[in-house]
């Protein structure tokens, strides 16, 4: 290796950890050459003093408690898990309220085919979104 | 992959879960991200709560296409950089080519602040090697948050410390 492969793998040393071979070719050039023997010298002074300089900050403890007060002030609800849920159950009943009133039927045999119904459709769904999720994985 | 488990959340639409997990595993990179180019921790603070704002507000717009953490960059970088570009910011900021103090780092003469060494950097090596250490010296997640290859970041840092070495030893 000449000096400017051996200074460019010193700098690469800095970021990841070399081989224990390239660590010994490293040092056995470094001990025998002034030049990179300097160049290391002040590469590892100036690293050090860009690790005392650059100092990452902490978030403060108010962070998250700040967060969650401006999603509740102004963050758009994304719609909730339950909503295809809800929206099944009201349909069935609003569906089945009319057919109650309207068809010439008993109204507990429009209730109990009502429900029978929204459970066959709720299976339905349940089935369709579950196929869904795991061909989306 | 890394972050499968948020996918999946999100392919479920478990829009809070998905959300407490991105913030817990990035909230204090995104931050040292946004201080990286603010400088400033109080702002640093408030434009990562503005980030993770807009993250809750867009989760169910993600489409998988790129990572969540380079998507979550990349709203970082660009809210970062519009308050950046905001005037009353502007003026806060430490302008480059400041004057460079006469003294020199050498043992037993005066020190030279490193951070104006760094500051007289060009943008982009500058950038690097500051995210470089606020990001415990990981070129992977400086690549990551600035979007660039590993090699280059490398190739930024190498020329970053090859000049401050020059710039100290003149």
């Amino acid at each position: 290796m000449n000096c400017r492969e051996v200074q460019d793998r010193f700098l690469e040393g800095m970021e990841s950890t070399l081989s224990p071979l390239e660590k010994a070719q490293l040092e056995w050039h470094i001990s025998d050459c002034a030049d990179c023997a300097g160049f290391a010298a002040r590469q590892s002074e100036l690293d050090l003093r860009l690790q005392q300089a650059i100092l990452a900050p902490k978030l403060s403890t108010a962070f998250r408690a700040g967060l969650q007060q401006r999603i509740a002030l102004h963050g758009r609800e994304p719609w909730p898990e339950w909503l295809p849920d809800i929206a099944h159950v009201a349909g069935c009943g609003a569906a089945v309220a009319v057919c109650a009133v309207l068809l010439p039927f008993p109204v507990p045999v429009v209730l109990g085919a009502g429900g029978v119904i929204a459970f066959l459709t709720y299976s339905l769904q349940a089935l369709l979104v579950s196929a869904f999720e795991q061909k989306t994985e | 992959m890394p972050d499968d488990d948020v996918q999946r959340l999100l392919h479920k639409r478990h829009w809070a879960r998905a959300f407490e997990l991105v913030l817990s595993r990035y909230q204090e990179k995104v931050f040292r991200l946004v201080y990286s180019i603010l400088k400033e921790a109080a702002r640093s603070e408030e434009i990562t709560q503005d980030i993770s704002l807009k993250m809750w507000q867009v989760l169910p717009d993600y489409d998988g296409r790129a990572s969540v953490s380079t998507w979550l960059y990349t709203i970082a970088r660009n809210t970062a950089l519009s308050a950046l570009r905001s005037a009353s910011h502007r003026s806060t900021r430490i302008l480059e080519g400041c004057e460079l103090p006469a003294s020199k780092w050498q043992a037993g003469q005066q020190q030279v602040e490193i951070n104006q060494l760094v500051e007289r950097l060009p943008e982009a090596q500058k950038q690097v090697i500051e995210l470089f250490y606020l990001q415990e010296r990981s070129v992977e997640d400086v690549a990551h948050m600035l979007d660039l290859p590993e090699g280059t970041v490398k190739s930024h840092l190498h020329r970053a410390r090859r000049a401050l070495a020059d710039m100290v030893r003149s």
